[in-house]
Protein backbone atom coordinates (compact mmCIF):
# COMPACT_ATOMS: atom_id res chain seq x y z
CA UNK A 1 0.00 0.00 0.00
CA UNK A 2 2.63 1.87 0.71
CA UNK A 3 4.06 2.19 -2.74
CA UNK A 4 0.33 3.51 -3.95
CA UNK A 5 1.30 6.81 -1.76
CA UNK A 6 0.87 9.55 -4.27
CA UNK A 7 4.02 10.39 -6.22
CA UNK A 8 2.37 12.79 -7.76
CA UNK A 9 0.85 15.54 -5.04
CA UNK A 10 -2.44 16.14 -8.01
CA UNK A 11 -3.79 12.70 -7.15
CA UNK A 12 -7.72 13.74 -6.36
CA UNK A 13 -8.93 12.01 -3.33
CA UNK A 14 -11.36 9.36 -5.60
CA UNK A 15 -8.05 8.33 -7.72
CA UNK A 16 -5.93 7.92 -4.61
CA UNK A 17 -9.10 5.68 -3.28
CA UNK A 18 -8.85 3.63 -6.47
CA UNK A 19 -4.91 3.16 -6.02
CA UNK A 20 -4.58 2.37 -2.74
CA UNK A 21 -7.62 -0.52 -3.78
CA UNK A 22 -5.97 -1.68 -6.06
CA UNK A 23 -2.86 -2.50 -4.30
CA UNK A 24 -5.07 -4.13 -1.21
CA UNK A 25 -6.71 -6.61 -3.63
CA UNK A 26 -3.18 -7.40 -5.31
CA UNK A 27 -1.97 -8.15 -1.74
CA UNK A 28 -4.92 -10.25 -0.86
CA UNK A 29 -4.38 -12.36 -4.05
CA UNK A 30 -0.77 -12.92 -3.02
CA UNK A 31 -1.61 -15.86 -1.09
CA UNK A 32 -4.32 -17.34 -3.47
CA UNK A 33 -4.84 -20.92 -1.27
CA UNK A 34 -5.09 -18.84 2.02
CA UNK A 35 -7.52 -16.41 0.03
CA UNK A 36 -9.91 -19.20 -1.58
CA UNK A 37 -10.53 -20.84 2.34
CA UNK A 38 -11.38 -17.64 3.67
CA UNK A 39 -13.79 -16.71 0.48
CA UNK A 40 -14.87 -20.02 1.05
CA UNK A 41 -14.98 -20.18 4.89
CA UNK A 42 -17.09 -17.03 4.85
CA UNK A 43 -19.65 -18.31 2.11
CA UNK A 44 -20.41 -20.91 4.53
CA UNK A 45 -20.09 -19.88 7.90
CA UNK A 46 -22.27 -16.88 6.97
CA UNK A 47 -24.57 -20.12 5.13
CA UNK A 48 -24.98 -21.75 8.02
CA UNK A 49 -26.02 -19.24 9.88
CA UNK A 50 -29.22 -18.98 7.96
CA UNK A 51 -29.38 -22.85 8.01
CA UNK A 52 -30.22 -22.52 11.68
CA UNK A 53 -32.92 -20.60 11.61
CA UNK A 54 -33.83 -22.76 8.84
CA UNK A 55 -33.85 -25.38 11.06
CA UNK A 56 -35.95 -23.64 13.88
CA UNK A 57 -38.41 -23.51 11.24
CA UNK A 58 -38.73 -27.48 10.31
CA UNK A 59 -39.28 -28.21 13.88
CA UNK A 60 -41.33 -24.80 15.30
CA UNK A 61 -43.05 -23.88 12.23
CA UNK A 62 -42.49 -20.11 12.35
CA UNK A 63 -40.42 -17.54 14.32
CA UNK A 64 -42.89 -15.86 16.95
CA UNK A 65 -45.62 -15.97 14.09
CA UNK A 66 -43.49 -14.87 11.09
CA UNK A 67 -43.09 -16.99 8.02
CA UNK A 68 -39.61 -18.16 6.31
CA UNK A 69 -40.33 -15.88 3.47
CA UNK A 70 -40.31 -12.64 5.95
CA UNK A 71 -36.97 -13.81 7.93
CA UNK A 72 -34.92 -14.50 4.67
CA UNK A 73 -35.67 -11.36 3.74
CA UNK A 74 -34.50 -9.48 6.85
CA UNK A 75 -31.53 -11.80 7.11
CA UNK A 76 -30.72 -11.17 3.75
CA UNK A 77 -30.88 -7.43 3.74
CA UNK A 78 -28.98 -7.18 7.18
CA UNK A 79 -26.02 -9.93 5.84
CA UNK A 80 -25.64 -7.95 2.46
CA UNK A 81 -25.74 -4.41 4.10
CA UNK A 82 -23.01 -5.73 6.73
CA UNK A 83 -21.06 -7.24 4.00
CA UNK A 84 -20.58 -3.62 2.17
CA UNK A 85 -19.25 -2.30 4.94
CA UNK A 86 -16.82 -4.90 6.04
CA UNK A 87 -15.52 -4.76 2.60
CA UNK A 88 -14.79 -0.60 2.85
CA UNK A 89 -14.16 -0.31 6.53
CA UNK A 90 -11.34 -2.93 7.32
CA UNK A 91 -9.06 0.11 8.09
CA UNK A 92 -11.51 1.02 11.33
CA UNK A 93 -11.72 -1.97 12.69
CA UNK A 94 -8.08 -3.13 13.22
CA UNK A 95 -7.50 1.12 13.72
CA UNK A 96 -6.94 0.80 17.38
CA UNK A 97 -3.93 -1.95 17.10
CA UNK A 98 -2.42 -1.24 14.07
CA UNK A 99 -2.99 2.88 13.82
CA UNK A 100 -3.22 4.66 17.24
CA UNK A 101 -1.45 1.99 19.43
CA UNK A 102 1.62 1.99 17.37
CA UNK A 103 1.92 6.13 16.48
CA UNK A 104 1.03 5.42 12.45
CA UNK A 105 -1.83 7.08 12.99
CA UNK A 106 0.66 10.45 13.18
CA UNK A 107 1.25 9.69 9.50
CA UNK A 108 -1.71 9.68 8.39
CA UNK A 109 -2.60 12.98 9.80
CA UNK A 110 1.11 14.49 7.66
CA UNK A 111 -0.52 13.30 4.63
CA UNK A 112 -2.35 16.12 3.29
CA UNK A 113 -5.98 14.08 2.28
CA UNK A 114 -8.68 13.26 5.09
CA UNK A 115 -7.95 10.68 7.40
CA UNK A 116 -11.14 9.05 6.64
CA UNK A 117 -10.16 8.62 3.28
CA UNK A 118 -7.21 7.42 4.27
CA UNK A 119 -8.11 4.42 6.78
CA UNK A 120 -10.86 3.58 3.66
CA UNK A 121 -7.74 2.88 1.83
CA UNK A 122 -6.28 1.12 4.33
CA UNK A 123 -7.90 -2.37 3.09
CA UNK A 124 -10.27 -2.75 0.56
CA UNK A 125 -11.74 -6.59 1.64
CA UNK A 126 -12.40 -9.25 -0.77
CA UNK A 127 -13.22 -11.69 1.82
CA UNK A 128 -17.06 -10.38 3.14
CA UNK A 129 -17.84 -10.91 -0.89
CA UNK A 130 -18.90 -14.68 0.28
CA UNK A 131 -21.16 -13.32 2.87
CA UNK A 132 -22.47 -10.55 0.17
CA UNK A 133 -23.46 -13.49 -2.42
CA UNK A 134 -25.04 -15.60 0.52
CA UNK A 135 -27.12 -12.39 1.48
CA UNK A 136 -28.08 -11.96 -1.91
CA UNK A 137 -29.06 -15.54 -2.02
CA UNK A 138 -31.24 -15.72 0.88
CA UNK A 139 -32.54 -12.19 0.15
CA UNK A 140 -33.83 -13.34 -2.89
CA UNK A 141 -35.42 -16.70 -1.72
CA UNK A 142 -37.16 -14.60 0.52
CA UNK A 143 -38.85 -12.16 -1.89
CA UNK A 144 -39.70 -15.25 -4.18
CA UNK A 145 -41.29 -17.35 -1.35
CA UNK A 146 -42.88 -14.42 0.67
CA UNK A 147 -46.82 -14.25 -0.50
CA UNK A 148 -47.39 -10.60 -1.09
CA UNK A 149 -43.83 -8.53 -2.39
CA UNK A 150 -45.39 -5.09 -3.45
CA UNK A 151 -43.12 -3.07 -6.69
CA UNK A 152 -41.80 -0.86 -4.14
CA UNK A 153 -39.13 -3.62 -3.43
CA UNK A 154 -37.39 -2.59 -6.80
CA UNK A 155 -36.37 0.34 -5.12
CA UNK A 156 -36.44 -0.60 -1.23
CA UNK A 157 -33.85 -3.48 -1.63
CA UNK A 158 -31.13 -0.96 -2.70
CA UNK A 159 -32.14 1.95 -0.05
CA UNK A 160 -32.50 -0.22 2.89
CA UNK A 161 -28.97 -1.88 1.68
CA UNK A 162 -27.08 1.63 1.45
CA UNK A 163 -29.17 2.66 4.97
CA UNK A 164 -27.67 -0.31 6.58
CA UNK A 165 -24.08 -0.47 4.85
CA UNK A 166 -24.35 3.42 6.05
CA UNK A 167 -25.19 2.56 9.40
CA UNK A 168 -22.42 -0.08 10.04
CA UNK A 169 -19.86 1.84 8.67
CA UNK A 170 -21.01 3.98 11.00
CA UNK A 171 -20.59 1.47 13.60
CA UNK A 172 -16.91 0.69 12.64
CA UNK A 173 -16.37 4.73 12.32
CA UNK A 174 -17.52 5.22 16.16
CA UNK A 175 -15.52 2.20 17.22
CA UNK A 176 -12.41 3.75 15.57
CA UNK A 177 -13.09 6.82 17.46
CA UNK A 178 -13.44 5.24 20.40
CA UNK A 179 -9.42 4.18 20.33
CA UNK A 180 -8.76 7.50 20.65
CA UNK A 181 -9.87 6.88 24.26
CA UNK A 182 -9.20 3.61 25.25
CA UNK A 183 -5.98 2.95 22.25
CA UNK A 184 -6.63 -1.13 21.78
CA UNK A 185 -9.24 -1.92 19.94
CA UNK A 186 -12.70 -2.73 22.34
CA UNK A 187 -14.08 -6.14 21.68
CA UNK A 188 -17.46 -5.03 22.92
CA UNK A 189 -17.85 -3.12 19.73
CA UNK A 190 -18.23 -6.36 18.18
CA UNK A 191 -22.02 -6.53 19.70
CA UNK A 192 -23.20 -3.94 17.48
CA UNK A 193 -21.97 -5.20 14.64
CA UNK A 194 -21.95 -9.28 14.48
CA UNK A 195 -24.29 -8.59 17.65
CA UNK A 196 -26.44 -6.48 15.39
CA UNK A 197 -26.32 -8.67 12.26
CA UNK A 198 -27.36 -11.82 14.64
CA UNK A 199 -30.11 -9.24 15.99
CA UNK A 200 -31.19 -7.66 12.75
CA UNK A 201 -31.92 -11.40 11.24
CA UNK A 202 -34.99 -11.75 13.48
CA UNK A 203 -38.53 -9.49 13.34
CA UNK A 204 -38.45 -6.92 15.94
CA UNK A 205 -41.40 -8.04 17.63
CA UNK A 206 -39.76 -11.14 18.84
CA UNK A 207 -37.40 -8.62 21.58
CA UNK A 208 -38.16 -7.34 24.95
CA UNK A 209 -39.27 -3.90 24.65
CA UNK A 210 -36.18 -2.30 26.02
CA UNK A 211 -34.12 -4.13 23.15
CA UNK A 212 -36.65 -2.31 20.42
CA UNK A 213 -36.22 0.52 21.35
CA UNK A 214 -32.66 0.66 21.35
CA UNK A 215 -32.31 -1.26 17.83
CA UNK A 216 -34.48 1.79 16.63
CA UNK A 217 -33.51 4.97 18.13
CA UNK A 218 -29.89 4.03 19.73
CA UNK A 219 -28.96 1.83 17.07
CA UNK A 220 -30.97 2.06 14.04
CA UNK A 221 -30.96 -1.44 12.77
CA UNK A 222 -34.90 -1.67 12.37
CA UNK A 223 -34.88 1.51 10.28
CA UNK A 224 -32.47 0.06 8.01
CA UNK A 225 -33.81 -3.97 8.20
CA UNK A 226 -37.29 -4.19 9.77
CA UNK A 227 -39.51 -1.97 8.83
CA UNK A 228 -38.21 -1.56 5.00
CA UNK A 229 -39.37 -5.50 4.64
CA UNK A 230 -42.54 -4.59 6.29
CA UNK A 231 -42.79 -2.19 3.39
CA UNK A 232 -41.13 -4.34 0.76
CA UNK A 233 -43.76 -7.48 1.66
CA UNK A 234 -46.85 -4.77 2.44
CA UNK A 235 -46.97 -6.76 6.16
CA UNK A 236 -48.76 -4.64 8.98
CA UNK A 237 -46.72 -4.01 11.53
CA UNK A 238 -47.55 -5.33 14.64
CA UNK A 239 -46.54 -2.93 16.74
CA UNK A 240 -48.55 -0.59 14.67
CA UNK A 241 -45.81 1.59 13.18
CA UNK A 242 -47.50 3.00 9.22
CA UNK A 243 -45.98 1.02 6.59
CA UNK A 244 -44.72 4.43 4.69
CA UNK A 245 -42.38 4.48 7.55
CA UNK A 246 -40.06 1.78 6.13
CA UNK A 247 -39.80 3.97 2.65
CA UNK A 248 -38.27 6.63 4.54
CA UNK A 249 -36.53 4.46 7.83
CA UNK A 250 -33.43 3.34 6.12
CA UNK A 251 -32.33 7.49 5.77
CA UNK A 252 -31.55 6.74 9.83
CA UNK A 253 -28.33 4.57 8.80
CA UNK A 254 -27.34 7.83 7.00
CA UNK A 255 -27.96 9.91 9.98
CA UNK A 256 -25.77 7.75 12.04
CA UNK A 257 -23.11 7.23 9.62
CA UNK A 258 -22.79 11.36 9.75
CA UNK A 259 -23.32 11.62 13.81
CA UNK A 260 -20.17 8.57 14.15
CA UNK A 261 -18.34 11.06 11.22
CA UNK A 262 -19.17 14.10 13.93
CA UNK A 263 -17.55 11.83 16.70
CA UNK A 264 -15.06 10.85 14.67
CA UNK A 265 -13.76 14.90 13.54
CA UNK A 266 -13.98 15.39 17.70
CA UNK A 267 -12.06 12.43 18.19
CA UNK A 268 -8.76 13.19 15.77
CA UNK A 269 -9.31 17.20 16.90
CA UNK A 270 -8.01 15.97 20.62
CA UNK A 271 -6.07 13.26 19.52
CA UNK A 272 -2.81 13.24 21.47
CA UNK A 273 0.06 10.23 19.73
CA UNK A 274 1.07 7.41 21.90
CA UNK A 275 4.10 5.49 19.33
CA UNK A 276 7.82 7.05 19.34
CA UNK B 1 10.58 -37.87 27.43
CA UNK B 2 10.67 -35.20 29.85
CA UNK B 3 7.50 -34.01 30.70
CA UNK B 4 8.19 -30.69 32.21
CA UNK B 5 9.19 -29.38 28.92
CA UNK B 6 5.31 -29.45 28.17
CA UNK B 7 4.38 -28.31 31.23
CA UNK B 8 6.49 -25.45 30.85
CA UNK B 9 4.58 -24.93 27.49
CA UNK B 10 1.11 -25.01 28.95
CA UNK B 11 2.29 -22.85 31.89
CA UNK B 12 3.26 -20.39 29.42
CA UNK B 13 0.31 -20.17 27.47
CA UNK B 14 -2.20 -20.06 30.57
CA UNK B 15 -0.64 -17.44 31.75
CA UNK B 16 -1.03 -15.47 28.45
CA UNK B 17 -4.77 -16.67 28.56
CA UNK B 18 -5.55 -15.02 32.12
CA UNK B 19 -3.71 -11.96 30.99
CA UNK B 20 -5.76 -9.63 29.63
CA UNK B 21 -8.72 -9.00 32.01
CA UNK B 22 -10.09 -6.43 29.83
CA UNK B 23 -10.97 -8.95 27.13
CA UNK B 24 -12.48 -11.44 29.47
CA UNK B 25 -14.82 -8.39 30.26
CA UNK B 26 -15.00 -7.36 27.06
CA UNK B 27 -16.07 -11.23 26.01
CA UNK B 28 -18.64 -11.81 28.99
CA UNK B 29 -20.74 -8.53 27.61
CA UNK B 30 -20.87 -9.88 23.81
CA UNK B 31 -21.68 -13.63 24.82
CA UNK B 32 -24.81 -12.23 27.12
CA UNK B 33 -25.71 -9.97 24.24
CA UNK B 34 -25.59 -13.21 21.45
CA UNK B 35 -27.24 -15.49 24.25
CA UNK B 36 -30.06 -12.91 24.85
CA UNK B 37 -30.92 -12.71 21.69
CA UNK B 38 -30.85 -16.52 21.25
CA UNK B 39 -32.60 -16.91 24.33
CA UNK B 40 -35.66 -14.60 23.16
CA UNK B 41 -35.71 -16.35 19.77
CA UNK B 42 -36.50 -19.78 21.47
CA UNK B 43 -38.94 -17.93 23.83
CA UNK B 44 -40.66 -16.86 20.67
CA UNK B 45 -40.36 -20.53 19.19
CA UNK B 46 -41.53 -22.22 22.15
CA UNK B 47 -44.48 -19.54 22.79
CA UNK B 48 -45.95 -19.79 19.61
CA UNK B 49 -45.70 -23.77 19.04
CA UNK B 50 -45.83 -25.22 22.57
CA UNK B 51 -47.03 -28.79 21.68
CA UNK B 52 -44.48 -29.36 18.76
CA UNK B 53 -42.55 -31.94 21.55
CA UNK B 54 -39.12 -30.82 20.88
CA UNK B 55 -36.28 -33.09 22.67
CA UNK B 56 -34.84 -29.82 24.70
CA UNK B 57 -37.35 -28.32 26.63
CA UNK B 58 -37.36 -24.67 26.99
CA UNK B 59 -35.99 -24.49 30.43
CA UNK B 60 -32.89 -26.99 29.04
CA UNK B 61 -32.65 -25.19 25.73
CA UNK B 62 -32.02 -22.11 27.84
CA UNK B 63 -29.63 -23.69 30.08
CA UNK B 64 -27.82 -25.11 26.91
CA UNK B 65 -27.34 -21.73 25.52
CA UNK B 66 -25.82 -20.22 28.42
CA UNK B 67 -23.45 -23.14 29.11
CA UNK B 68 -22.80 -23.12 25.10
CA UNK B 69 -21.64 -18.99 25.39
CA UNK B 70 -19.68 -19.45 28.61
CA UNK B 71 -17.45 -21.96 26.64
CA UNK B 72 -16.76 -20.41 23.28
CA UNK B 73 -13.57 -19.65 23.46
CA UNK B 74 -13.06 -23.44 24.24
CA UNK B 75 -13.98 -24.10 20.76
CA UNK B 76 -11.02 -25.13 18.23
CA UNK B 77 -12.15 -21.69 16.23
CA UNK B 78 -8.36 -22.06 14.42
CA UNK B 79 -4.94 -22.81 15.21
CA UNK B 80 -2.67 -22.05 18.30
CA UNK B 81 -1.17 -18.12 17.38
CA UNK B 82 2.10 -18.64 18.62
CA UNK B 83 2.23 -21.79 15.51
CA UNK B 84 0.63 -19.26 13.06
CA UNK B 85 2.94 -16.40 13.92
CA UNK B 86 6.14 -19.03 13.74
CA UNK B 87 4.74 -20.18 10.12
CA UNK B 88 3.96 -16.91 9.10
CA UNK B 89 7.57 -15.65 9.95
CA UNK B 90 9.65 -18.90 9.77
CA UNK B 91 10.30 -18.62 13.31
CA UNK B 92 8.72 -22.79 13.07
CA UNK B 93 12.07 -24.00 12.45
CA UNK B 94 13.22 -23.17 15.84
CA UNK B 95 10.38 -25.87 17.01
CA UNK B 96 11.53 -27.87 14.73
CA UNK B 97 14.85 -28.20 16.16
CA UNK B 98 13.55 -28.68 20.18
CA UNK B 99 14.73 -31.79 21.69
CA UNK B 100 10.66 -32.76 22.33
CA UNK B 101 8.06 -34.32 20.77
CA UNK B 102 6.48 -31.96 18.57
CA UNK B 103 2.81 -32.71 18.69
CA UNK B 104 3.08 -33.24 22.66
CA UNK B 105 4.70 -29.20 22.62
CA UNK B 106 2.14 -27.81 20.27
CA UNK B 107 -0.96 -29.44 21.87
CA UNK B 108 0.27 -28.82 25.92
CA UNK B 109 0.68 -25.08 25.02
CA UNK B 110 -2.84 -25.40 22.24
CA UNK B 111 -4.52 -27.27 25.52
CA UNK B 112 -3.42 -24.61 27.75
CA UNK B 113 -4.48 -21.34 25.62
CA UNK B 114 -8.36 -22.76 24.96
CA UNK B 115 -8.18 -23.66 29.21
CA UNK B 116 -6.78 -20.10 29.85
CA UNK B 117 -8.92 -18.52 27.79
CA UNK B 118 -12.43 -20.30 28.78
CA UNK B 119 -12.28 -21.21 32.27
CA UNK B 120 -11.89 -17.08 33.00
CA UNK B 121 -15.06 -16.48 31.33
CA UNK B 122 -17.08 -19.46 32.16
CA UNK B 123 -16.60 -19.55 35.17
CA UNK B 124 -17.81 -15.71 35.64
CA UNK B 125 -20.74 -16.03 33.04
CA UNK B 126 -21.94 -18.93 35.01
CA UNK B 127 -22.10 -16.85 37.83
CA UNK B 128 -23.82 -13.86 35.72
CA UNK B 129 -26.23 -16.28 34.44
CA UNK B 130 -27.17 -18.96 37.03
CA UNK B 131 -27.12 -17.41 40.86
CA UNK B 132 -26.87 -13.66 39.75
CA UNK B 133 -29.59 -13.75 37.27
CA UNK B 134 -31.71 -15.63 39.33
CA UNK B 135 -31.53 -13.22 42.53
CA UNK B 136 -32.43 -10.43 40.29
CA UNK B 137 -36.04 -11.97 39.36
CA UNK B 138 -34.96 -13.70 35.87
CA UNK B 139 -34.78 -17.19 37.17
CA UNK B 140 -37.07 -18.44 34.55
CA UNK B 141 -34.00 -16.89 31.75
CA UNK B 142 -31.34 -18.23 33.94
CA UNK B 143 -28.93 -21.64 33.57
CA UNK B 144 -30.36 -24.34 36.08
CA UNK B 145 -27.97 -26.81 38.27
CA UNK B 146 -27.37 -29.45 36.76
CA UNK B 147 -29.85 -32.54 36.54
CA UNK B 148 -28.64 -34.69 39.12
CA UNK B 149 -25.26 -35.03 41.06
CA UNK B 150 -24.50 -38.26 38.99
CA UNK B 151 -25.10 -35.74 35.63
CA UNK B 152 -22.88 -33.40 37.44
CA UNK B 153 -20.12 -35.95 37.98
CA UNK B 154 -20.72 -37.36 34.25
CA UNK B 155 -20.26 -33.97 32.85
CA UNK B 156 -17.33 -33.32 34.66
CA UNK B 157 -15.01 -35.56 32.96
CA UNK B 158 -17.14 -35.55 29.96
CA UNK B 159 -16.29 -31.43 29.90
CA UNK B 160 -12.35 -32.74 30.35
CA UNK B 161 -12.81 -35.18 27.19
CA UNK B 162 -13.96 -32.35 25.08
CA UNK B 163 -11.26 -30.00 26.58
CA UNK B 164 -8.72 -32.55 25.40
CA UNK B 165 -10.62 -32.94 22.29
CA UNK B 166 -10.70 -29.60 21.27
CA UNK B 167 -7.00 -29.05 22.09
CA UNK B 168 -6.40 -31.94 19.26
CA UNK B 169 -8.65 -30.57 16.60
CA UNK B 170 -6.34 -27.42 17.50
CA UNK B 171 -3.64 -29.55 16.00
CA UNK B 172 -5.08 -30.41 13.22
CA UNK B 173 -5.07 -26.53 12.18
CA UNK B 174 -1.55 -26.06 13.40
CA UNK B 175 -0.55 -28.71 10.93
CA UNK B 176 -2.94 -27.04 7.93
CA UNK B 177 -1.27 -23.90 9.12
CA UNK B 178 2.43 -25.56 8.69
CA UNK B 179 1.32 -26.28 4.98
CA UNK B 180 0.05 -23.69 4.10
CA UNK B 181 2.38 -20.83 5.65
CA UNK B 182 -0.50 -18.52 7.08
CA UNK B 183 -3.15 -19.05 9.88
CA UNK B 184 -5.93 -17.31 8.15
CA UNK B 185 -6.98 -20.07 6.27
CA UNK B 186 -7.61 -22.31 9.35
CA UNK B 187 -9.47 -19.71 11.03
CA UNK B 188 -11.74 -19.68 7.66
CA UNK B 189 -12.06 -23.31 8.23
CA UNK B 190 -12.09 -24.05 11.88
CA UNK B 191 -14.48 -20.90 12.92
CA UNK B 192 -17.82 -22.18 10.72
CA UNK B 193 -17.18 -25.70 11.77
CA UNK B 194 -16.74 -25.57 15.25
CA UNK B 195 -19.36 -23.41 15.43
CA UNK B 196 -22.14 -25.07 13.66
CA UNK B 197 -21.14 -28.73 14.65
CA UNK B 198 -20.51 -28.02 18.61
CA UNK B 199 -24.11 -26.53 18.46
CA UNK B 200 -22.84 -23.11 19.22
CA UNK B 201 -25.45 -21.87 16.51
CA UNK B 202 -28.37 -24.00 17.29
CA UNK B 203 -28.22 -26.79 20.35
CA UNK B 204 -27.41 -29.54 18.44
CA UNK B 205 -30.93 -31.75 19.50
CA UNK B 206 -32.73 -29.24 18.01
CA UNK B 207 -31.75 -29.77 14.05
CA UNK B 208 -33.76 -31.60 11.89
CA UNK B 209 -34.73 -35.12 12.96
CA UNK B 210 -32.65 -37.54 10.01
CA UNK B 211 -29.55 -35.58 11.16
CA UNK B 212 -29.65 -35.87 14.81
CA UNK B 213 -27.20 -39.48 14.95
CA UNK B 214 -24.73 -38.19 12.81
CA UNK B 215 -24.50 -34.71 14.77
CA UNK B 216 -23.81 -37.19 17.36
CA UNK B 217 -21.48 -38.94 16.12
CA UNK B 218 -19.14 -36.14 14.85
CA UNK B 219 -16.27 -34.88 16.58
CA UNK B 220 -17.08 -31.66 17.24
CA UNK B 221 -20.34 -33.00 18.93
CA UNK B 222 -17.62 -33.94 21.70
CA UNK B 223 -16.72 -30.66 23.08
CA UNK B 224 -19.08 -28.96 24.45
CA UNK B 225 -22.79 -31.06 23.00
CA UNK B 226 -22.08 -34.09 24.54
CA UNK B 227 -21.01 -32.81 28.16
CA UNK B 228 -23.92 -30.57 28.23
CA UNK B 229 -26.49 -33.13 27.43
CA UNK B 230 -25.01 -35.09 30.10
CA UNK B 231 -24.83 -32.28 32.55
CA UNK B 232 -28.96 -31.54 31.64
CA UNK B 233 -29.45 -35.25 32.54
CA UNK B 234 -31.09 -35.24 28.50
CA UNK B 235 -31.45 -38.23 26.59
CA UNK B 236 -28.37 -39.16 24.21
CA UNK B 237 -28.31 -42.56 21.44
CA UNK B 238 -26.35 -44.62 23.02
CA UNK B 239 -26.42 -43.84 26.15
CA UNK B 240 -24.47 -41.36 28.79
CA UNK B 241 -21.37 -44.16 28.22
CA UNK B 242 -21.79 -44.64 24.54
CA UNK B 243 -21.30 -40.62 24.62
CA UNK B 244 -18.31 -41.06 26.03
CA UNK B 245 -17.08 -43.91 24.30
CA UNK B 246 -17.92 -41.29 21.09
CA UNK B 247 -15.68 -38.20 22.67
CA UNK B 248 -12.62 -41.36 23.26
CA UNK B 249 -12.62 -42.65 20.05
CA UNK B 250 -12.11 -39.75 18.49
CA UNK B 251 -9.46 -38.58 20.42
CA UNK B 252 -7.54 -41.59 19.42
CA UNK B 253 -8.41 -41.74 15.75
CA UNK B 254 -7.29 -38.26 15.50
CA UNK B 255 -4.10 -38.28 17.58
CA UNK B 256 -3.27 -41.18 15.54
CA UNK B 257 -4.29 -39.34 12.47
CA UNK B 258 -2.97 -36.01 13.06
CA UNK B 259 0.76 -37.63 14.02
CA UNK B 260 0.90 -39.14 10.75
CA UNK B 261 -0.39 -35.75 8.77
CA UNK B 262 2.24 -33.92 10.98
CA UNK B 263 4.95 -36.59 9.93
CA UNK B 264 4.28 -35.88 6.06
CA UNK B 265 3.76 -32.19 6.32
CA UNK B 266 7.09 -31.81 8.50
CA UNK B 267 8.79 -34.00 6.24
CA UNK B 268 8.52 -31.64 3.11
CA UNK B 269 8.20 -28.54 4.86
CA UNK B 270 9.32 -25.56 3.10
CA UNK B 271 10.13 -22.64 5.78
CA UNK B 272 9.96 -19.26 4.73
CA UNK B 273 11.30 -15.72 6.03
CA UNK B 274 14.10 -14.79 6.93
Amino acid sequence: MHNAKSRNASVSGLALYRRMAWASIVAQLRYPGTFFLQMTGNFVTTLLGFFGIWSLFQRFGSIGGWDLGAVAVLYGLVNVAFSVSETLGRGFEVFGGEYVRTGQFDRLLLRPRPTLLLLLGHELRLRPIGRFLQGAFVLGAGLWLAPHVSWSAVWLVPWAITGGAAMFLGVLIGQAALCFKTVEGLEVVNVLTYGGVEAGQYPLTMFSRWLRRFLTWGLPLAGVCYYPALAMLAHPDPLGMPLAFGMVSPAMGFVFLGLMIWVWRKGVASYVSSGS
Amino acid sequence: MKPRAYLTAFGLQWKIGLRYRIAVVAGLVAQMWFGAISLMAYAAVYHHAPDVGAPLTLRQAMTYTWLQQSLFTLLPLGCLPAVGDAARTGAIIYDLLRPVDLWNWWLSASLARLLGNAVPRAVLLACVAGPLAALAGLGAWSLAPPASPGAALLAAASFALGALLSATIVMLWNVMTARTLSPLGSYAIGTPLAVLLSGMLLPLPLYPEWARIVLVLQPFAGITDIPIRLYLGASLPGGPLGALGVQIFWLVAMTLGGRLWMRRIIDRLEVQGA
